[in-house]
């Protein structure tokens, strides 16, 4: 067994709205060994974003709380920590990469000064030793000329070389666990591609563990060692890859993968996609959340939220399609 | 760069030969222009003939304006039509005295109001901000002759202990100490009023800046926050406020009328009025001319600020390069 990096363990994170809590995500449970990559997978406003800034402690800065649960890196519990406390962790032990790297670089500072700030702050360094150290993560990250390049401005960079280096800023100080919230959706694709490839060798060359957030099943495939599905807050299912994209469990990430286009079979057909949309946090259905658009909606489904639990070695799943211990099973009828 | 300076100044030449053309003709078409004011009313029309040949005004008007221009690029003025004063010597001093006054208040107001307003956007709706936004519709609703009023009876009548105008008491002219007991109420009128505007312009600015995905950024590298919010905010929030602060600049000279007059300051709005109502046409040209001089020059500044604060903004190069 592979020493555990990231336990997260029931973890709440709510707005405040009104009088009550909005809970954008709930009782989210998933660990990472050190060296794998998990991708955390759902649509739009599953909360996997809200998850992983969760784990990242900036939930916070975005007028979030996380109310329960627990966060552990490398053993070290992170939801009791102050946030000074927790600037020492990020950037440092754990980093974070975003989706946009255009905006997620500041314009009024060279790539290199950006660079060489992080490893100034988690490393004792001289300025200068900083500067060269900058330039060397800019030439592992694929950069040309890094020299030159660490001069420019972010405006003087394509989105792909950008993303580059918001990479090489998040690995400047070798970090145990990286965070990448689909840092490929605003690329074109054979930027995406190269840059997949890039997290994978700097993965191989310096053993740090990757969460992967993406709405893309694709992405996923080529990435990942495991996948945990989200929708509307909750993980829905937790497998190894593999058996997860053969032998999908819970009926949405069946959706899910029905509704990637494959090069075989009948090109006129139209994709499948899972009908109705994701209910909104302020109306979540009663039971499973996911009932109303499921096909294979029970009775029971409509009353009761089911836990997760496993459906085989290491892979888990919240439906009650599995439940063999008590209640009916009879369809609900639609 | 130095292109790009070239062509501003060139273009900045080009504005000011049109706002002489607009001052001069403005004057002239005025109800009760210069050639009809100036001749003292009872002379006679031979008399009048005179005068008018003496201050050249029965010459026709492109021959007036160009002589004035002529002047201008000189560096001459003109006179006064009474006492017949260089006008020069009129008006330098007091855009001296001007610029102390304003110059005060401006550069206060500024040291208040860009790190007040920052940590306001920081602590938004928080009691600071209240107090600020209260200060804000204080300073943006009172009149500022009246307020300078209310501090002149409060602090110099009823209190003493402050002179009640003037830059210097009489027999202590050149004194910095007696200058400066002398700025406090004036310029506490006119920072009020300008911090009314930054307070609110660096708040807003920096809010929308602590929105940004760069600020996340920096806060996921581990800086503390007020690293991120003086460091990586504060550079981004002031691109938009140095705009309005070079846009600010001309008030610097010509924009304290009211509280110059109030505080009997000498400077060049307390001239204006005076030569506004003694009709002395060559004064308020003058004075016209270095205020749009100065609105120019307030641009230009602002222009190169921006440059040097924000390296997107390269001058002279049309758009930016991406790589």
């Amino acid at each position: 067994m592979a020493e555990k990096l990231l336990e997260v363990r029931s973890l709440t994170t709510g707005f405040a709205a009104g009088q009550g809590l909005v809970k954008a995500a709930e009782g989210v449970t998933i660990s990472i060994d050190r060296g794998q990559t998990i991708c955390l997978v759902g649509e739009s406003g599953s909360g996997k974003s809200v998850t992983s800034l969760s784990i990242m402690r900036l939930v916070e800065f975005a007028g979030g709380m996380i109310s329960e649960g627990s966060i552990r890196l490398g053993g070290e519990e992170l939801t009791t920590k102050s946030q000074k406390e927790m600037s020492r962790i990020r950037g440092n032990k754990m980093a974070m990469i975003f989706q946009e790297p255009m905006s997620a670089l500041n314009p009024v500072f060279s790539v290199g000064e950006q660079i060489a700030e992080s490893i100034r702050l988690h490393q004792r360094t001289n300025a200068a030793e900083a500067r060269r150290r900058a330039v060397d993560m800019l030439r592992l990250v694929g950069i040309p000329d890094p020299h030159i390049r660490a001069k420019q401005y972010p405006h003087e960079l394509s989105g792909g070389m950008c993303q580059r280096v918001v990479i090489a800023i998040a690995l400047a100080c070798s970090p145990d666990l990286l965070i990448a919230d689909e840092p490929t959706t605003a690329l074109d694709v054979t930027v995406q591609a190269q840059i997949l490839d890039l997290l994978r060798s700097l993965q191989r060359d310096l053993g740090m563990s990757i969460l992967l957030i993406t709405h893309d099943m694709g992405v996923a495939a080529q990435m990942a060692d495991r996948i945990a599905v989200m929708y509307a807050g909750v993980i829905v299912e937790d497998g190894p890859a593999q058996d997860l994209f053969e032998h999908p469990a819970h009926p949405y990430t069946m959706g899910l993968l029905r509704s990637v286009p494959s090069m075989d079979g009948e090109r006129e057909e139209s994709l499948y996609t899972i009908p109705g949309t994701v209910p909104s946090l302020h109306q979540l259905p009663q039971g499973c959340r996911f009932h109303p658009r499921c096909q294979s909606a029970m009775a029971r489904c409509a009353v009761e939220s089911p836990p997760l639990e496993g459906v085989g070695p290491d892979h888990k799943t919240a439906c009650w399609l599995y439940d063999n211990s008590a209640g009916s099973k009879e369809v609900l009828s639609k | 760069m130095t292109e790009y300076l070239i062509r501003r100044l060139v273009q900045s030449a080009v504005v000011m030969f049109l706002i002489t053309v607009l001052t001069f003709g403005l004057i002239h078409s005025a109800p009760g222009g210069p050639t009809k004011v100036f001749l003292s009313p009872g002379l006679s029309q031979q008399a009048a003939k005179v005068q008018a040949e003496h201050l050249g005004l029965d010459r026709p008007i492109p021959e007036q304006y160009l002589k004035w221009v002529g002047g201008l690029l000189r560096g001459d003025l003109g006179y006064t039509f009474k006492n017949h004063l260089p006008v020069g010597d009129i008006l330098w001093p007091t855009v001296g005295h001007t610029m102390v006054l304003m110059g005060a208040a401006w550069l206060l107001s500024l040291l208040i109001a860009i790190p007040w307003g920052v940590y306001n956007s920081t602590k938004e709706y928080g009691w600071s901000d209240q107090t600020a936004s209260f200060i804000s519709y204080i300073g943006f609703a009172m009149p500022t002759f009246w307020f300078g009023i209310l501090l002149q009876e409060l602090f110099a009548l009823k209190l003493d202990w402050l002179p009640l105008s003037d830059m210097w008491s009489l027999d202590k002219e050149g004194q910095i100490g007696d200058l400066l007991l002398h700025l406090v109420l004036p310029v506490s009128v006119l920072t009020l009023g300008f911090l009314a505007g930054y307070v609110k312009y660096a708040r807003t600015s920096m809010l929308e800046v602590l929105q940004q995905d760069y600020i996340r950024t920096a806060r996921a590298k581990g800086i503390h926050e007020v690293r991120v919010v003086y460091r990586h905010g504060l550079r981004n929030a002031l691109i938009p406020i140095i705009t309005i602060i070079g846009l600010d600049l001309p008030i610097l000279v010509g924009g304290a009328t009211l509280t110059e007059n109030v505080f009997n300051w000498p400077g060049m709005g307390r001239l204006f009025v005076e030569m506004a109502l003694a009709r002395e046409y060559s004064v308020l040209m003058a004075i016209t001319l270095v205020t749009a001089f100065m609105v120019i020059l307030g641009n230009l500044i602002a222009d190169l600020l921006y440059a040097l604060v924000d390296p997107r903004v390269q001058l002279g190069r049309k758009g930016g390069s991406t790589a």
